[in-house]
């Protein structure tokens, strides 16, 4: 029995908490399922009120369950604005083996789906190279690649599924990730993946050989090596356990190379227009700074896909000129567009269809730790404490939407709900108490009347310079009398700074790769970090990222991040605004997607488009 | 002759001066471009930077990697961006179009508006007629032509649901199109420069007017019309050809805030791109294409003076 839409309605309904167990089986019984079958569900599921299992889409048989520990811990929550709410979190699966059945051969969820036609994407698609993890824009290259595994895009990026791996093992103690290769699945040249590719890839990722700048090697600091046990499978030994591995797989960037082409061009790819992948579409032509065009890839190894027969990706830099391509028929789907045309696009409900979805990239103020007074935790946290975020998310609501969010960005499975967070300390919206609390920390941190001369150092692009540095000069100085003054800079020259530590305050934007918070703690607030710019250190939160990093249990893991959020909000690196949200929009006859289903960002691939026109 | 052989020079120190300008501005390209490539997310360290730049040729002595440049200029290459394999001169001749054929129609829009009604502002002086074309002329001087652009799009796609197209249309490849996409930018930019040119043609007519030469022609019975036509226009045209000349100039290089609010991708949008990541291979080819563009436009206005004021020819 092949699922259908109603059994999946039957599944969400039950992980959102609207059935009961009993409900659950019922309705399950009634669609055919088997008891036993049915049983099998409950079992895996859990509670009732925190299921933790997504079935597998497509399956010709009962469906088997993703077993426990690997399953999104759906928290409802819902939307700041007059969005559609986002209905699940992160598909964070820690140890778990790949699904019984092939959860990676997708299908578009919508019914029906045409052939033909050509799907136009608008965004920014220039790129500094073609090489993905030197670098190069991955929201454009990703169309041609695949990788090992993949958020699945037929459930909004709720799961875990397999790509180009058919599955995977996982050790009992998480130190090694075997993953079986599909056999037949060859790049566009014609050439056959074997997990030599693969080894070469992540080898050149992990241990770049010279000449090569790889900027994912940190990510893979707990892989000690990648081999090949034959042509067809590859394993990850682990020096440690890892919570976030396969999350860390799924990032767009980890397309897989040719070792061949990799041999052929010394290991770098930045000036190879295009290496060749394995993905559902194959380069055609690009126009710099205009357009590329990708065409079908006839001998994609998902044989049903691509429903599309290309798909042009138009530069458009202006998220207003995204906006009214969309509302015009310019372009049929954007990532990521302008308030005001967004807004448009929510009322024409017939021809337009609009979701926020959230990111992870953050409007951080980071705080040089290593400069006085700011190597002061209390004054760290009495400015934490001042600042009204909300304030600040409606000043900047032209310019891009700032969601309430605490430490671990919504999109992950362990983020802090949002009804919780208004009620914290430094995120409630009456600064009454926060203020009258920050006066007193500042006071005891020897600054009873103020601080002076302080310097915040912000990008020359207007909406940072002119709108949010201003707001929070305006809003320090009136809450604690903290006199800043703003220092504009271009932004290249900005980073340089950054990097230096010639700074004080500096509004930026970092983010992390995926939902989970932990490539975020290990970049910018772990000591040492690449990233972490103020020079921040706090061993008990290294202590706490390193424990959370190696376990794999979501419940004890929860509980590692809730401390860690909490030691950050008492010792805080930055002056924490919040994590953005991306205004996706599109002509209802995109189908396919899943898109109004989307909690989280992924400008990633269209494999299952199709246009129903 | 002499016009022409005082452009090359002229030539010659703007190469120096922008490929010094490239390297005394602060940012490092490298470092920028990295940035770009990773949103912000990535970091490479001393060493990666260093290799980064010997693979790009910037640790050659300056002098070396300006006579590179030249000579390759000299023969027709401009180069490629410091990471794109398209050559420049692809791009330039893409988006090249699209900046001239705006540019063109925009100074086209001008005359065809500005000129008129500088004469009939100028012939009917004090007139009602005379007062709005005034007030024309000081709307479109004060308003920015990219706001005008922008309210345009408004327009255009809330009430029509239509916007100029997003990717380039050769006017070869589809008229129509090409048409949708040139006509805004052409026209909001042509408004402006229509305002201005009315404004000279005015004030030269004006002078005109006053000139014995016209007392005389009227006085002998020459037609009003015929007195303008061929008296008064031509005499008061040569303050109308050197604005013009340079506005096309300036146009050709790309009118930056125009296009953005168009949405056209033209020439400006492709500097100012370049600018933000530190090309500087399309920052000076680029730049040194508008010095030569405005050095033979300014040329052909010298040259069109003998032909317009034949006094001139004689001196």
């Amino acid at each position: 029995m092949a699922l259908d839409d109603r059994v999946v309605a039957i599944f969400d309904a039950f992980q959102s908490g609207r059935l009961t167990r009993r409900q659950f089986a019922k309705r399950l019984a009634a669609a055919g399922f088997a008891s036993s079958a049915v049983a099998a569900f409950l079992a895996a599921c859990g509670s009732s009120s925190n299921p933790t299992t997504t079935p597998v889409k497509g399956a010709s048989s009962a469906p088997a369950a993703i077993p426990a520990t690997s399953a999104p811990n759906p928290t409802p929550a819902p939307a700041p604005t007059p969005a559609p709410a986002p209905t699940a979190a992160s598909a964070s699966t820690t140890s778990a083996a790949s699904p019984a059945t092939d959860a990676g051969i997708l299908k578009s969820p919508d019914p029906n789906p045409k052939r033909g036609g050509t799907l136009r994407l608008a965004f920014g698609v220039t790129t500094s190279n073609y090489d993905m993890q030197q670098g190069a824009n991955a929201a454009v290259l990703c169309h041609l690649y695949s990788q090992l595994v993949r958020l699945n895009l037929v459930d909004g990026l709720k799961t875990i599924v397999p790509d180009v791996a058919e599955k995977w093992e996982v050790a009992p103690d998480g130190l090694a990730y075997t993953f079986k290769l599909r056999s037949g699945v060859t790049f566009h040249d014609g050439t056959p993946l074997t997990s030599a590719d693969v080894v070469a890839t992540y080898n050149r990722m992990i241990s770049p050989p010279q000449g090569v700048v790889s900027l994912l090697k940190d990510r893979y600091s707990t892989v000690a090596k990648v081999e090949a046990v034959d042509p067809l499978t590859v394993k990850f030994t682990m020096k440690e356990p890892s919570a976030i591995f396969l999350l860390l797989l799924t990032d767009t960037t980890q397309a897989i190379y040719a070792k061949k082409t990799l041999d052929a061009n010394t290991n770098d790819l930045r000036k190879v227009q295009v290496p060749p992948g394995t993905g559902a579409f194959m380069f055609k032509e690009y126009k710099e700074a205009e357009k590329w065009t990708l065409v079908k890839n006839p001998n994609y190894w998902n044989k049903d896909l691509p429903y599309l027969d290309a798909v042009e990706l138009i530069h458009v830099p202006a998220w207003s000129d995204r906006g009214t391509a969309i509302l015009t028929g310019q372009a049929d789907l954007s990532w990521n567009v302008s308030k005001e045309t967004w807004d448009e696009g929510a009322k024409k409900t017939d021809t337009i269809k609009t979701n926020r979805v959230t990111s992870f990239s953050a409007y951080q103020v980071i705080i040089n730790a290593k400069q006085k007074p700011f190597d002061d935790p209390r004054v760290r946290r009495a400015i934490n404490l001042a600042l009204n975020k909300q304030g600040l998310i409606q000043a900047y609501i032209t310019q891009e939407q700032i969601d309430l969010t605490r430490w671990v960005p919504h999109g992950g499975e362990f983020a802090t709900p949002r009804d919780k967070i208004a009620t914290l300390p430094g995120y409630r919206p009456d600064k009454t108490q926060d203020v009258a609390d920050a006066k007193k920390l500042l006071a005891d941190a020897g600054f009873p009347n103020g601080i002076q001369g302080v310097e915040l150092l912000s990008a020359s692009v207007p909406p940072h310079a002119e709108i949010m540095s201003p707001a929070i000069q305006d809003q320090l100085k009136r809450a604690l009398n903290i006199d800043i003054k703003i220092r504009v800079a271009e932004r290249s020259l900005l980073v340089e700074d950054e990097k230096a530590g010639r700074f004080t305050l500096v509004l930026d934007t970092p983010g992390g790769p995926i939902s989970d918070f932990s490539p975020i703690g290990n970049t910018y607030f772990k000591t040492g970090g690449s990233q972490n710019f103020g020079g921040y250190s706090n061993p008990k939160f290294d202590d706490l990222l390193k424990q959370s990093d190696r376990e794999l249990d979501s419940a004890k893991r929860r509980a590692l991040l809730d401390q860690m959020q909490d030691l950050l909000d008492q010792d805080p690196p930055w002056l924490f605004i919040g994590y953005t949200d991306h205004l996706l929009m599109w002509r209802a006859y995109v189908k396919g997607l899943a898109l109004d289903k989307r909690v989280q960002l992924e400008w990633g691939r269209v494999d299952t488009a199709w246009l129903d026109k | 002759m002499r016009r022409l052989l005082t452009a090359i020079p002229t030539i010659f120190g703007i190469t120096v001066l922008i490929f010094v300008a490239m390297r005394i501005l602060p940012g490092d390209p490298v470092a920028s471009i990295a940035n770009e490539g990773g949103g912000g997310q990535y970091v490479l360290s001393k060493a990666d930077l260093a290799a980064a730049r010997v693979s790009l040729g910037l640790d050659k002595p300056l002098p070396q990697q300006y006579i590179s440049w030249i000579a390759d200029v000299a023969h027709g290459n401009l180069g490629h961006s410091f990471w794109n394999k398209e050559p420049i001169s692809a791009v330039v001749l893409r988006r090249g179009t699209i900046s001239l054929e705006i540019a063109l129609l925009a100074v086209l829009f001008s005359w065809l508006v500005g000129v008129p009604l500088g004469i009939l502002s100028a012939t009917r002086r004090n007139s009602w007629l005379d007062n709005i074309v005034r007030l024309f002329m000081t709307m479109f001087l004060a308003i920015p032509s990219f706001w005008i652009g922008l309210s345009a799009i408004l327009v255009l796609v809330l009430v029509f649901t239509w916007r100029p197209p997003l990717t380039i249309v050769q006017v070869w490849q589809d008229p129509v199109r090409n048409m949708q996409m040139v006509i805004g930018p052409a026209l909001a930019l042509g408004l402006g420069l229509a305002a201005t040119l009315a404004r000279m043609t005015r004030s030269s007519v004006l002078e005109s007017l006053g000139e014995d030469y016209v007392r005389t022609a009227r006085a002998k019975g020459v037609r009003e019309m015929l007195v303008i036509s061929r008296h008064v226009f031509r005499n008061a045209l040569l303050p109308v050809v050197t604005t013009s000349g340079v506005a096309l100039g300036g146009l050709i290089g790309g009118a930056v805030a125009t296009e953005t609010a168009f949405g056209v991708p033209g020439l400006g949008t492709y500097l100012v791109q370049a600018l933000s990541s530190r090309d500087w291979m399309v920052i000076q080819n680029l730049v040194l294409l508008y010095a030569v563009v405005f050095v033979v436009i300014n040329l052909i206005v010298d040259l069109s003076y003998g032909w317009i004021d034949p006094r001139i020819r004689y001196q």
